[in-house]
């Protein structure tokens, strides 16, 4: 994705700079660092949680795109409901292989997508192939305002509380009653609220599917801890597709000359690696990602 | 015609420039600050290597009309010298920061001048006599055998050339942690406040061992450092309040009655973000480089990276006017972080009257804003303009589409001919501008 580049470009500029910084004359830059440290968590945010969140562009005017897309591929095709969250019963299930015909379309073009909590977070909106996203628990204090119809829509929304947010809900909500009607699926899932914004409504690839599981656990796992400090496991596999030298690295010239600091949080980084399977540059990324608000502050600390 | 009008009311014309003309510029030569005495008979320049020069104008003579009142060199300086802070292994840069001229109150002129670390109380005083005929010692100075001396002799007082001494009154040392960035004297004249990322110090200016810790937003714990003292200035009449600025877009006044730690803040300044302009260097342009107080004590001025804002102090929620100093760049952000240029600190400054505004911007462009009539106007300080009281001509950047003739796209700027600092003299329309290693002057044309 276009996107992730963009993102893990910053995040490489951004970790150079922090490195330079190290070197320059006159000390470190308390100032400069922890505004390099705030755009690197923007950008890891964006980079890690696999949306084009409204962080970069004017997400309204990309979610109307996006439900437009949307559209035009619903006619064409039906659409296909397997349900994304482990803890829905066994009707989602159902659901699933009631429908799986279309999936592999789809499945595609959709992806999980996690809902932040964290406070600076905008709204998550559809991805630029019109995939939907799913939010893995019901997230506090939020107005899900799914409808009755969800099951076989892409979208289920669990917004933050703002402006932009409510209004893609209500996008979601005008389109799906329309998109409903040709597809009669159950709608055991969709009047429960707390279960809706449970259920996943996401056409998803078979393989797909059994990935999410992994995801949601980390997702949740996500949730649970700091935001700073989790990663993903499934954007393990992605970020090996991408070239992370670079970033590997300065990570490992960080990691070296800040061992302590890494040690500090090494219990959290040695589970979170022992259950990805990637190389030793992979996990050392993923110890910098987690560390990397503490470390940059602890930097101008020392 | 004190200050009266603005940037569009008057014509401005080229009047002087300092610095070498070299292409190569030595990057001691960059000037990191500018400032104006109380009178505007001073003014100020400090630059990256340390030194601090001092112009003075001269005084209108009917002999040379024309020259109204130019600004040639009046002393020079060694402020501060590099350092090495053993402890942790850093070095000190010896780059001037700030420079603050105190009112005037004697035949001597004082200025407080600071690097990252260290603020010095400098006296420039004049020296035009010299004694001559002392009793003890020979005209070079040697002592006399006091066997030979068989009369009284008392030294006379007789004319020399004017020398301009400096010479470092206090040094007010070892109180910041952080990286000073700014310094502001009291109302009072007698107490100056110094601000790093994290602390406000209050000084007295005759105790150099102990200041006061006034402010302290340092976290107990670093990792939840969200934000950072920016800049920080003293009411220009209410010797009790201040001002300081976060990188965060903010601005906290204070008053120093309320408690000795002055954390928890009187007023608080904060415009609500636009929620659709956000994007990843959203919170780096929201960063307040410049705080400046009107000289009329109601207002105060910011300028973040995009666009100067001018406060009411009565009102906290929004400001009352906000001027786009180069809204262009908004769509350049990105480029402009890889270049580091989005982390430049431009200043800002109020003329003698606050009715017009001044900050600079790139490809030696600086803008001015008549708070009155609404207009602006954006000058460009360049060699190529400076033939003597040559009349300067409004330059305009092409955001898109077609160029028209003597416009300059936003592609072609310059942007490593930086206008980070400007000065306007308090009484006149006399501005000093600072283009990396050179300082222009410029004049109205009146008369």
């Amino acid at each position: 994705m276009e996107y992730k580049v963009e993102a893990h470009r910053i995040m490489s500029i951004s970790l150079g700079k922090i490195y330079n910084s190290r070197v320059q004359r006159g000390g470190i830059k308390l100032h400069k660092n922890l505004l390099v440290s705030l755009v690197l968590r923007s950008a890891r945010q964006v980079y890690l949680s696999d949306y084009y969140g409204g962080v970069c562009l004017n997400a309204q005017h990309i979610e109307a795109k996006e439900w437009e897309l949307m559209d035009s591929e619903q006619e064409k095709l039906i659409p296909a409901v397997e349900d994304c969250s482990p803890d829905v019963g066994g009707s989602e299930a159902t659901l699933a292989t009631e429908e799986p015909t279309e999936a592999p379309d789809h499945s595609a073009q959709h992806h999980m997508v996690e809902v932040s909590v964290e406070g600076d977070q905008p709204c998550p909106e559809t991805g630029d192939k019109g995939s939907e996203y799913c939010s893995p628990e019901s997230v506090e204090g939020q107005d899900v305002s799914t409808t009755k119809d969800v099951t076989n829509e892409v979208a289920c929304v669990t917004p933050r509380s703002s402006s932009s947010s409510h209004q893609s809900v209500k996008k979601q909500e005008e389109e799906r009653p329309a998109e409903c009607e040709p597809s009669a699926t159950t709608s055991e899932i969709t009047s429960d609220l707390h279960q809706s914004a449970k259920a996943h409504v996401c056409s998803t690839r078979k393989r797909s599917a059994e990935k999410s599981p992994a995801n949601d656990s980390p997702l949740k796992r996500t949730k649970a801890t700091s935001s700073n400090s989790t990663v993903p496991n499934s954007n393990n596999e992605e970020v090996e597709e991408m070239d992370t030298s670079n970033v590997s690295n300065l990570i490992t010239i960080f990691g070296s000359s800040f061992s302590g600091l890494l040690s500090k949080d090494g219990a959290k980084p040695e589970t979170e690696a022992g259950e990805s399977d990637s190389g030793s540059g992979q996990i050392c990324c993923d110890q910098m990602l987690k560390n990397l608000n503490p470390w940059s502050t602890a930097i101008v600390a020392f | 015609m004190a200050g009266v009008g603005g940037g569009n009311d008057f014509q401005w014309c080229f009047s002087q420039v300092k610095g070498a003309i070299d292409e190569d510029v030595a990057e001691a030569d960059i000037i990191s600050t500018v400032e104006f005495n109380y009178s505007g008979d001073l003014l100020a320049t400090g630059d990256k290597g340390g030194r601090v020069v001092i112009f003075q104008r001269e005084q209108e003579s009917k002999n040379r009309p024309l020259s109204r009142g130019e600004y040639n060199v009046y002393s020079t300086f060694q402020s501060h010298e590099p350092e090495f802070d053993y402890l942790k292994s850093l070095e000190i840069e010896e780059k001037i920061n700030k420079i603050r001229w105190l009112p005037q109150q004697n035949a001597a002129h004082f200025l407080l001048s600071t690097n990252d670390k260290t603020i010095k109380l400098w006296k420039i005083s004049e020296r035009d006599k010299r004694a001559e005929g002392y009793n003890l010692k020979d005209e070079d100075g040697r002592l006399r055998d006091p066997f030979r001396i068989t009369s009284l002799r008392v030294p006379v007082l007789m004319p020399m050339d004017l020398m301009v001494e400096a010479s470092p009154r206090r040094i007010f040392a070892n109180a910041h942690t952080y990286h000073i960035n700014s310094i502001s004297i009291n109302s009072d004249h007698e107490t100056y406040l110094s601000a790093d990322d994290l602390r406000i110090n209050l000084w007295h200016l005759e105790i150099t061992d102990r200041s006061f810790n006034i402010v302290d937003i340092k976290p107990a714990n670093m990792e939840e450092l969200t934000e950072v003292i920016t800049a920080a200035e003293c009411h220009p009449h209410q010797c009790n309040v201040f001002v300081y600025s976060s990188s965060k877009g903010t601005i906290r006044l204070c008053d120093m009655r309320a408690a000795a730690l002055c954390d928890r803040h009187s007023k608080f300044f904060e415009e609500p973000e636009d929620p659709s302009s956000r994007s990843f260097f959203s919170e780096i342009i929201s960063s307040i480089s410049d705080v400046k107080f009107s000289h009329s004590g109601r207002y105060m001025m910011t300028r973040d990276y995009l666009s100067v804002k001018v406060w009411d102090l009565n009102m906290e929620n929004r400001p009352v006017e906000t001027y786009q100093v180069h809204e262009y760049l908004r769509s350049k952000l990105c480029s402009l972080y890889e270049n580091d240029c989005i982390f430049d600190k431009f200043e800002c400054c109020w003329n003698g009257s606050d009715s017009a505004i001044m900050t600079g911007s790139y490809n030696n462009f600086f803008r001015m804003f008549d708070r009155n009539t609404r207009r602006d106007i954006t000058l460009e300080a360049s060699r190529e303009n400076s033939k003597p009281r040559a009349m300067l001509k409004p330059r305009k950047v092409c955001t898109g589409g077609k160029r028209k003739k003597d416009e300059i796209s936003v592609d072609s700027l310059d942007f490593n001919k930086k206008i980070l600092h400007t000065a306007w003299h308090p009484k006149e329309n006399v501005i000093a501008v600072a283009a990396t290693n050179n300082l222009y002057i410029f004049q109205d044309k009146i008369n």
